[in-house]
């Protein structure tokens, strides 16, 4: 009896075991920490140098394999009216490109890592993409955000890394040392206050002192730093009552002819939306554009050119250009499908750049009533399989 | 799971001839030691016989009256050593090689909590990392102990035959079949859970109980029971809502039951039978509800008809039962064995045997054992002499016994020193890029910067064994991979790298700079490495080079990586290269780097060896 006891508790034992293991599944993701996190925002962006020439860049070759979609430049010279590929050779660019304006005419890139590559390799051209220069890199790899390298005067670079780290280069990265780290800028009496969890973007003023920007912990504060002597100072805009309860990150931070540049997101889903803040060289005042209501709508991709203009490209075909300070936003007709990025056009036009497998088409919305028009497009020759 | 896959087709034309040829190689030891064996026996009971006749004395056999073996035990152990060697000639198809891991262990594993994978991955890796000594050891285990099994029909052989016998069938369960996918989801009876494997150990433990437990009844009563709360555990998992076995179809897609017929369908088989799989499965997602409440209630009334203690009820659940096995073997199971990856024939024939075990020792019990017989006289007390008596008077059948356990042996040893063996096959390598070719030509001279920024030229190294390749200092696939082989091979060498060298040459017309060289360095954990040296210079240094080593190095546009050769060189002491590999490093998997580093170790050494 008591065999067949311990038996059938046995087999009881075993059958609960199994039906525990069976049905169990994995934990609940997300959580508190996860919505603090920072929104991912794509390395689909564009500029504008201080000569007026556009550069673009985008990702192609619409592979499901991650390793054969290729990043692409593009660069449309002032004054041209078409586009044409300007990708740095001699690299695998499958896992990004970060770009940052040099001068006129100039761009610095950098090749974020991907597969078993850890650094970023760099490559620089004063001639707007005819010939690239390489004899810097940074290492750790360059962060996954568009404005992961700022370029400044005197050559200066500040590099975002992969690992939290910010590195302040010369010479155009001939020489790195570090500026900061997430962890040490957030551990200063400036971003305790806004309760930094990460750090999204880094500029330099015109006068040459850096600038960074992240993500904030506490609602309704904007966590824009800027580097006096040997201290960071908060240098972000005073947000209105309106955006008190809402998480704040910052997209994009750019400066350009005297004026500071950011985008700044706010809240989530259905309450999310984005704000322009424009301010002068100090940081000292900002100017606020009016609340972006984007809801539930995706960022594909977020630029800024030059005048403090910007333009965002955003899930459902939407696309939405800003003019500078003291403007609104300006709802584009609905953009061609397949949008990577807007930029900026001959004539003071927007072009959005569609792109499909290996094929980059310039659409170009013109002044009149006939909304988005054909106006080129580039074959480009995906190298599928060169990196698997 | 990273040291579970070797990354290679299963039908990898190298690796299969090996396997073959691994196969045919064991197969000849035993049958060497199987004539061996039988050599024996015939001399020594001849000789014994002619001794025996000279002194006017009869041979006779030194065993006791055996009693009849209870019919319960001989249907497990018949049965089950049939099965194994069933199994043991399915690991024998040509895809196993490569393909258990990836194909057969690896699928349950992923779908197992983390330290399942943990575990079971420690042990896979032996296999992805010596494929063919384990596929071909699984197979003379597994043939092994099915002919022990069913040679061995009683005495301690027999029992120590079921032993092995169970715990072999633990070690496949726990690192073959992740415990039979218990931890998994989708855990059903119906697709062979909890593993047919622990129907190896069960019958393998019944087989090693000594004889007096067959006396009585009780070992079939426990054996029902089991059986019968093990489905009517099978029922409650089967009947538990939110697990998808209710739904023919869920969201528009075919529901747990169909998706997993129609999965076993897609296995290639004999027409006909793919036929009444597809049918049956059409059958589950038209009527999902019906199919499992049938299959709920058939579970449920197996289990407690075993647990009747009704004798007639008992037999007509049997009877219900192995009916309801088959066609869950066919119809839902497939058959297990088929598609050329299959291990075993899953859980159903040898779940019935088992309950039909139980029932013949509940119905059967054999009488009880009679006594010693009288001993015979004249028993020699010298071992030897002993010893000689033993084999002399041996029956065939022990011979089987020991044959079939030297078998076992045979193919335990191998994955035992594969077990051992940290670094991979070089058979790996050989199957990515093919064998390499014996040369003994003078090797081109360059003049290079290191790293470091020192100069390096190939008359520089004269004394040494050099390992050179070409590495583009920015590449994301290839170079790391090949860079960790060398760093592995030095490793292998141990003291021995003090007489090498491992030269890189910069692959990159673009990305040539020493920052680079040194960053890769850094990346790849070579800058600590006293015989490491990243060369580079000129682009026209770097051609030069390049055109002496038939290095191509071409500019992908578009964002592509640098195109160049993927090739090793072995420099001898005196400047000739005595041996060029193909070092296209492959899927870059844990057993494909040792496995490059391994080849490139041996082609070292025979250059040392032969200087």
């Amino acid at each position: 009896m008591r065999t067949r006891w311990g038996l059938a508790a046995g087999g009881v034992t075993a059958a609960i075991g199994i039906l525990t293991g069976g049905c169990g599944g994995p934990p609940a993701a997300g959580g508190h920490g996860a919505a603090r996190s920072a929104a991912a925002l794509p390395l689909a962006t564009s500029l504008v140098d201080t000569g007026g020439t556009s550069w673009a860049v985008a990702q192609l070759g619409g592979s499901s394999a991650q390793e054969d979609n290729f990043w692409q430049i593009f660069v449309r010279p002032a004054g041209a009216a078409r586009w044409r590929l300007a990708t740095p050779g001699g690299v695998a660019d499958n896992g990004g490109l970060v770009v940052a304006s040099t001068g006129a005419r100039s761009l610095i890139t950098g090749f974020r890592p991907s597969q078993d590559l850890t650094f970023s390799p760099l490559a620089a051209t004063s001639d707007r993409g005819i010939r690239w220069s390489q004899s810097a890199l940074v290492s750790p790899g360059l962060s996954d955000v568009p404005g992961a390298l700022a370029a400044g005067p005197r050559d200066r670079l500040i590099a975002l890394t992969d690992r939290g780290g910010v590195e302040l280069g010369t010479r155009l990265g001939a020489a790195w040392t570090s500026l900061s780290s997430e962890a040490s800028l957030a551990r200063t009496v400036a971003a305790r206050n806004c309760g930094l969890t990460s750090i999204t973007a880094a500029a330099f003023t015109v006068s040459g002192t850096p600038l960074l920007a992240g993500a904030c912990g506490k609602p309704g504060t904007a966590g824009i730093f800027a580097r006096h002597g040997n201290a960071w100072r908060p240098a972000g805009p005073v947000l209105p009552a309106a955006l008190s309860g809402r998480d704040i990150q910052v997209l994009r931070l750019g400066s350009a002819k005297g004026v500071i540049t950011a985008l700044l997101a706010f809240g989530h889903g259905a309450r999310a939306g984005v704000i322009a803040a424009w301010s002068d060289d100090s940081g000292d005042r900002w100017t606020l554009s009016p609340a972006l209501r984007t809801g539930a709508l995706r960022m594909r991709s977020a630029s800024l050119w030059t005048g403090g203009s910007a333009g965002l490209v955003l899930s459902g075909n939407r696309g939405e250009t800003i003019a500078g300070p003291a403007a609104a936003w300006r709802a584009l007709p609905p953009l061609p499908a397949g949008t990577a990025t807007l930029a900026k056009g001959p004539a003071g036009h927007v072009d959005a750049l569609v792109v499909a497998r290996g094929s980059m088409a310039d659409w170009s919305l013109g002044g009149g009533p006939a909304g988005w028009s054909q106006r080129q497009v580039i074959g480009v020759p995906i190298p599928y399989g060169s990196s698997s | 799971m990273p040291g579970m896959n070797s990354g290679l087709n299963d039908s990898n034309p190298t690796l299969v001839a090996a396997f073959k040829a691994a196969l045919l190689h064991q197969g000849l030891i035993a049958v060497v030691i199987l004539a061996a064996l039988a050599l024996t026996w015939v001399s020594v009971r001849e000789w014994r016989r002619s001794g025996r006749s000279a002194a006017g004395s009869r041979l006779t056999d030194d065993t006791k009256a055996e009693a009849p073996e209870p019919a319960a035990r001989r249907l497990l152990r018949i049965g089950f050593g049939v099965i194994w060697i069933f199994d043991g000639l399915l690991q024998a198809q040509p895809a196993m090689a490569a393909g258990t891991p990836s194909q057969v262990i690896e699928p349950t594993a992923a779908s197992s909590p983390l330290w399942v994978q943990h575990l079971v991955n420690w042990a896979a890796t032996t296999w992805s990392y010596h494929p063919i000594q384990a596929s071909a050891s699984i197979v003379w285990i597994q043939v092994g102990i099915g002919a022990w099994l069913i040679a061995a029909a009683s005495g301690r052989p027999s029992r120590l035959a079921g032993l092995v016998s169970a715990g072999w069938g633990l070690t496949v369960w726990v690192f073959g079949e992740s415990f039979g996918g218990i931890f998994a989801p989708g855990l059903t009876v119906l697709f062979g859970a909890p593993g047919a494997v622990v129907m190896y150990v069960v019958a393998g433990i019944a087989v090693a109980l000594p004889r007096r437990r067959w006396e009585t009844a009780q070992s079939g009563r426990r054996i029902l029971d089991g059986t019968g709360l093990f489905f009517v555990g099978m029922a409650i998992l089967q009947a538990w809502p939110g697990r998808g076995f209710w739904q023919g179809t869920l969201h528009g897609k075919p529901g747990t039951l169909a998706s997993m017929i129609r999965s076993m369908s897609a296995t290639p088989q004999p027409r006909f039978l793919a036929g009444w799989v597809r049918g049956f499965g059409s059958l589950v997602t038209a009527h999902g509800f019906a199919v499992n409440l049938v299959a709920v209630t058939a579970l449920a009334a197996i289990g407690a008809g075993l647990l009747s203690r009704q004798p007639r009820l008992t037999r007509f659940t049997l009877i219900l039962m192995v009916a309801a096995c088959l066609a869950d073997w066919v119809l839902m199971e497939d058959l297990g064995f088929l598609g050329g990856l299959g291990t075993d024939p899953n859980s159903m024939i040898p779940l019935a045997l088992v309950a039909i075990g139980g029932y013949l020792a509940l119905t059967r019990p054999p009488a009880a054992e009679p006594g010693p017989a009288a001993e015979l006289a004249g028993r020699d007390r010298r071992l030897p002499a002993r010893l000689a008596r033993a084999v002399a008077t041996a029956r065939i059948r022990t011979i089987v016994v020991a044959w079939a356990a030297a078998v076992v042996v045979v193919g335990a040893v191998p994955l035992a020193l594969a077990q051992a063996n940290p670094h991979a096959d070089p058979i790996i390598a050989q199957a990515i890029a093919g064998s390499y070719a014996q040369l003994d030509v003078a090797a081109p001279a360059f003049r290079l910067t290191d790293q470091n920024g020192a100069q390096v030229s190939l008359a520089s190294l004269r004394g040494k064994v050099v390992l050179l390749t070409f590495l583009d200092p920015v590449c994301t696939s290839d170079c790391p991979l090949i860079a960790q082989e060398f760093r592995e091979a030095d490793q292998i060498l141990g003291r021995r790298s003090r007489d090498v060298e491992l030269v890189a040459i910069v692959a990159n017309p673009i990305y040539r700079d020493r920052r680079y060289t040194q960053a890769f360095d850094r990346q790849e954990d070579l800058s600590g490495l006293p015989n490491w040296l990243y060369l580079t210079g000129s682009l026209a240094q770097l051609r030069k080079s390049w055109r002496a080593y038939s290095i191509g190095a071409e500019i992908v546009p578009a964002g592509g990586m640098v195109a160049h050769t993927d090739v090793a060189y072995v420099i001898d002491a005196r400047g000739h290269t005595r041996t060029e590999l193909d070092f296209d490093p492959g899927p870059g998997t844990a057993s494909s780097v040792s496995s490059f580093a391994v080849e490139l170790t041996d082609a070292a050494r025979l250059v040392m060896r032969s200087s």
